[in-house]
Formats: C-alpha cells, structure tokens, sequence
C-alpha cells in the first residue's frame, strides 16, 4: 500500500466512514508498520484543525446574511465617536458644501467626457491586443536542484517573451501576486507555477473583470502548462 | 459588492463605512455563528454587531483591504468564545434554574467546553487574523470548497468527484494539499 492509499483508507476511518473491512484493514496495516500509527494521529489532528478552521474560513468569505438596518445607525455612531471629525459650524458649513458642490460639477463634467473619448477610442487600442503575462515560480526548498532549473526552462519555453521571476517565500509571492502594472489597453495576466502545491495558477485582469484558475500537476508540468495556456488564451481572446 | 476605499475607511468617511459595513457584516456574523450557534443563537447578532465596533478601533493599523475581513472574522470569533466561556462558567458555579437561559445552561452543563481544547482558542486575536488572513491565500479554489465538503458537510469522495467534476482519485490529492497547508500555516507559533 502506497502513501496515497494509506491516506485515502485514513480520512475514511477518521470520517467513520469505513466499512469493517476497511477498519480491519488500517489495523493490520499499523500493526505490521507502526510508524504508520504516528501518522495516522497526525492526521486526525489535521481533521481536527481542518473542521475548527474552515468554517471560519468560509464565513470570511460569505456574502450572506444582510446588514440589519438597525445597526446601521449604531455603527455610524462609533466611526463618528472613533475616527470622525467635528461637523462645521454654521455659514463655514454651507460655504463648505457649496464648494464640495461645484468640486464635484468639475469632476462630473471631466468623467463624461473623458468616458466619451474612451468610448470612440478604446476598441481602436483593445483590439486583438497579445497580452502581458508575467510568470514566477515558487519553490519553498530553494531553487538550486536539477528539477527545478528544468521547470523553469519549461516556463520560458511556454511563454518566450515572459521573465521567470523565483520566489522562495509566499510573503514575496504574495507581494508579486498583488503587484498589478497600470494597465488597461491589453488584458494583464501572472502566472505562479507552486512547486509544492503541484499546481500552475491563473490570475488575471481583462476589461474590468479578474479571473483565476488553478491546474493541478497531475501527469506533468508541460501538459499542464498547455492547458494553461489555452485558458489564457481563450479568456483574453472574449 | 465593491471592496471599500481602506483609507477613506481610516479618515472616518461616513459613506465609505456606510459601504464597508454591509460587506463585513456576512464574515462577523458567519464566524460568531459557528461559535455561538448550538447555545446562544439570540446572540450571534449582538456579537456581530460588538466586533464590527472594534474593527472601527483597528482600521488605522491596517495596511490592505484584504486584511478587513480576516480581522472582523477572528474578533467576532474571539468574542463568541469569550462569551461561551464566560457562560460556561457562570452556569457552573451557580447552577440556577428556572429561566429559560437556565434551563439552556442546565444542559449546557452537562457538555464539555466546546473550545477548551482548540488549537485557535490559544491564539492572540492578531495571531488568529493573520493566519486566517495566509489560509485564505493558498487554500485556492477548488481545494477551499473540497475540502468544506469532506471535512464540515461530510461527503464521500465519490460525491465529492460528482459536485466539482474531478476524477475520485484527485479527490485525495486536493485534501492531502489542503492539510498539508493548513498543518504548515497553524501548528508553528513562531512563524506568523
């Protein structure tokens, strides 16, 4: 039995989902390897920790339920007791929104027309514009073995006119994954091979919209670098 | 729902809050709710409410709109424990009957503390944004949704490899990743 199956039998017996036969069959296996029953408690841990953090995780990233309307007021009250400034008194006060008024009459005449001008000239540079990738490649172990100089070899071959950048740490890759050019004209996309992971990642920027997409390394890395490139292609091509 | 303006956000601007709020208001109530649910449902709003006030003292030591949500979620979650605990501990020592929270807490007794063994009960509340903050960075989609439908809504692997159209024996590959990384993120103090 390799790691993968060993895995797989653990998470069912975890998840008490193994048939008897199952059981029987992780107990025969700890009992002739008994390192394997080290294993096996680290991986009820994992569960453990995996069924305390996702939740939490989810409920960052939940987009229900709706704001009570009574709050609202409450909430106000606080960012004015902590951040708010006092109100202008008086005539300075009406002064003062005067000024905001014409302040944003400006702005609002210069946005249409500049949205007017865009409008008759965007698709003249939109179109069929290539556009800008931007590859890294993060290998936590440190990027000095044979392999990882062949996946980077990959990467250039894949998308000749794109420099490798390598990273060694998520907090840099992070930094770089957040690091938008300012640009508008030709869809923006970066590419992260995860060697750790074993997936080849996709965030982009095209016409106001983001998109990511995540391949994981399941035959090889050129295969999966194709596929990505094909989804590059076909969501910078719409 | 567009991300708020973090330093309008900071200069007290009444309607970026009046925009922030509502977009912050799922992950402070979804993360007391996961607490509080089972004993004190009344509450879950209330803690909401509490944490999204003490996200309003924080915002000037941000530096990324991204930080936002992890934030209110490990607050809301801190204070949901706090609150359980202090409940807890309450019915224990005087053991009251007769109300209806008394008679909530007389069954209360007779469980475990449910966050008297977690890993993220022990964590600063700082400590606890900023790794929710890096979980939320590399568990990528699909391995997020995967591993909540192995892990929280208890499906086989075969159904599993229905929902998200993945073959059964990826279905292994993306939650080994997937605990792999949450191990690497929440078992080392020093490294968050």
């Amino acid at each position: 039995m390799n790691d993968d199956q060993f895995f797989d039998l653990a998470m069912k017996v975890i998840a008490r989902q193994a048939t008897e036969a199952e059981q029987a069959e992780l107990d025969a296996l700890v009992a002739r390897q008994p390192e394997l029953k080290a294993e096996f408690q680290r991986l009820q841990a994992d569960v453990r920790l995996a069924r305390e953090v996702l939740p939490l995780v989810s409920a960052s990233q939940a987009t229900a339920p709706e704001l009570p309307g009574y709050a609202r007021g409450r909430l106000q009250t606080k960012v004015q007791e902590t951040l708010g400034r006092p109100p202008v008194p008086g005539k300075a006060a009406e002064e003062d929104a005067l000024g905001t008024l014409w302040k944003w009459r400006w702005i609002l005449g210069l946005s249409a027309a500049t949205a007017v001008v865009a409008l008759f000239l965007l698709p003249v540079f939109t179109r069929s514009a290539p556009p800008m990738i931007q590859v890294a490649m993060l290998d936590t172990a440190g990027a000095t073995r044979g392999s990882g100089t062949n996946e980077a070899s990959l990467l250039h071959q894949t998308w000749e006119k794109a420099p490798v950048d390598s990273f060694t740490g998520t907090e840099a890759l992070h930094a770089w994954e957040t690091n938008w050019p300012a640009q508008n004209k030709r869809p923006v996309v970066k590419v992260v091979f995860d060697r750790a992971a074993g997936e080849v990642r996709i965030l982009g920027h095209w016409k106001g919209e983001s998109f990511t997409k995540t391949f994981l390394v399941e035959q090889d890395l050129a295969s999966t670098l194709e596929q990505a490139k094909s989804f590059i292609k076909q969501r910078t091509s719409q | 729902m567009q991300m708020p303006d973090l330093q309008a956000l900071q200069r007290g601007d009444a309607a970026a809050w009046d925009m922030a709020f509502p977009w912050l208001w799922p992950a402070a109530f979804g993360a007391a709710q996961v607490t509080l649910q089972p004993y004190f449902p009344a509450e879950v709003e209330d803690v909401a409410i509490e944490s999204l006030e003490a996200l309003v003292e924080k915002v000037r030591e941000l530096r990324s709109v991204e930080e936002l949500k992890p934030l209110v979620a490990s607050i809301a979650h801190r204070r949901a424990v706090s609150l359980l605990r202090e409940r807890f501990a309450k019915k224990r020592g005087d053991g009251k009957t007769g109300t209806p929270e008394a008679v909530q807490g007389a069954a209360m007794i007779d469980c475990p503390d449910p966050t008297a063994d977690s890993p993220l009960a022990v964590l600063e509340q700082k400590e606890l944004a900023e790794r929710l903050r890096r979980t939320i960075r590399e568990l990528r989609p699909p391995t997020d949704a995967i591993m909540m439908d192995r892990f929280i809504n208890e499906l086989s692997y075969e159904e599993i490899a229905r929902k998200h159209g993945i073959p059964v024996g990826s279905v292994g590959v993306y939650l080994k990743r997937g605990l792999e990384a949450l191990r690497r993120i929440w078992s080392r103090r020093e490294e968050s």
